[in-house]
């Protein structure tokens, strides 16, 4: 397994030296090795996805222009992480439209739903929309990403403290607002 | 409700940007260089065009605020340093014209304290041609004449 990675550590070192030289097919590698992560932050920030593939394809094209500040494939990991979170700040203070309004227009469903229910995870998502930036953007390092809070403080320049408390309240509103939820559309049903 | 850790990285999981998403990146990019090499050719770029309006010199204000204090404090340094200058020499002035007028009245003093001195003298000259006349002579016409 460790082998694995070696391998696979030592394809992306030779592609970012190609493509600090120029190499236009090993930044298509890089992009396409990294497209994933970059999308998924900026998709689940904003849940447009429109928007989040015209926020991604903008980091890429930063990097492209800093392609020669980047060290490593580690740096270059941490690198996208940092860029897309601050992009998505941007992004979402300039959105005019709330994530609110769509949270509303949501279909509701008829009852509790089972854990790993699809409309579980529809409601965790729709949950999600509609914390605050920067707690969204917590939550998605930290179980999209899987980054400790160490790495998360580093990512968003904030005090490890301030991070550890934010995911534990952000937790805490997200079971708030989902329990609110089903109330509602219990009173509804009944 | 409840949900776990692993619901929350369920709903969180990554998605794929879809097919072709490579493609557009790379293709921006080369628009992008398209765009960068028309810009160094001299014709302004489509999204500068946008950013540099009427207003565009508002954007450099604090290099206008630098510029503007740096030409105010030269203007009021030189004007300052220009009203020293004159109060200086319409000081010297006074001061030479004072001069030469108490040099002048020094002498006129002088001249009349030889003059003074020349009548004095005259006079002492008289008296003592007076009292050198010889002994034999009329008492009567000296005293007169005295």
């Amino acid at each position: 397994m460790e082998h694995v990675a070696g391998v696979e550590d030592d394809r992306l070192k030779l592609a970012l030296t190609r493509s600090a030289q120029g190499d236009s097919l090993a930044f298509a590698e890089l992009v396409q090795e990294h497209q994933g992560m970059v999308f998924s932050i900026a998709y689940h920030f904003l849940r447009d996805r429109a928007l989040a593939e015209d926020l991604a394809q903008e980091v890429f094209l930063e990097l492209h222009q800093g392609l020669d500040r980047i060290e490593s494939p580690a740096h270059l990991t941490y690198w996208l992480r940092r860029v897309t979170a601050n992009r998505c700040i941007d992004q979402g203070r300039r959105k005019l439209r709330r994530r609110e309004l769509a949270l509303e227009d949501a279909p509701e469903p008829t009852a509790p739903s089972q854990p790993a229910d699809p409309l579980l995870l529809e409601r965790l998502q729709q949950s999600l929309a509609v914390l605050p930036e920067k707690q969204r953007l917590m939550l998605i390092l930290r179980f999209q990403e899987g980054l400790g809070p160490a790495e998360i403080a580093d990512v968003l320049e904030m005090p490890v403290n301030t991070v550890k408390s934010t995911l534990h309240r952000s937790l805490a509103d997200l079971r708030k607002g989902l329990t609110r939820k089903i109330r509602e559309v219990r009173y509804a049903f009944f | 409700m409840h949900f776990s850790e692993d619901d929350l990285r369920q709903a969180l999981k990554r998605k794929d940007p879809g097919s072709g998403f490579t493609q557009r990146v790379m293709a921006r990019m080369e628009q992008a260089k398209t765009e960068d090499a028309a810009a160094m050719k001299g014709k302004p770029a489509p999204s500068a065009k946008k950013s540099n309006g009427f207003f565009a010199w508002w954007q450099l204000r604090p290099a206008w605020i630098v510029a503007v204090t740096a030409v105010l404090l030269l203007g009021f340094g030189w004007a300052g340093y220009q009203y020293a200058e004159y109060r200086h020499q319409k000081q010297a002035a006074i001061t030479a014209a004072i001069h030469e007028k108490e040099l002048q009245e020094a002498e006129r003093a002088r001249d009349q304290a030889i003059l003074a001195l020349q009548i004095a003298r005259s006079k002492l000259n008289h008296v003592l041609q007076q009292t050198q006349l010889p002994a034999d002579g009329n008492d009567k016409i000296r005293r007169q004449r005295l």
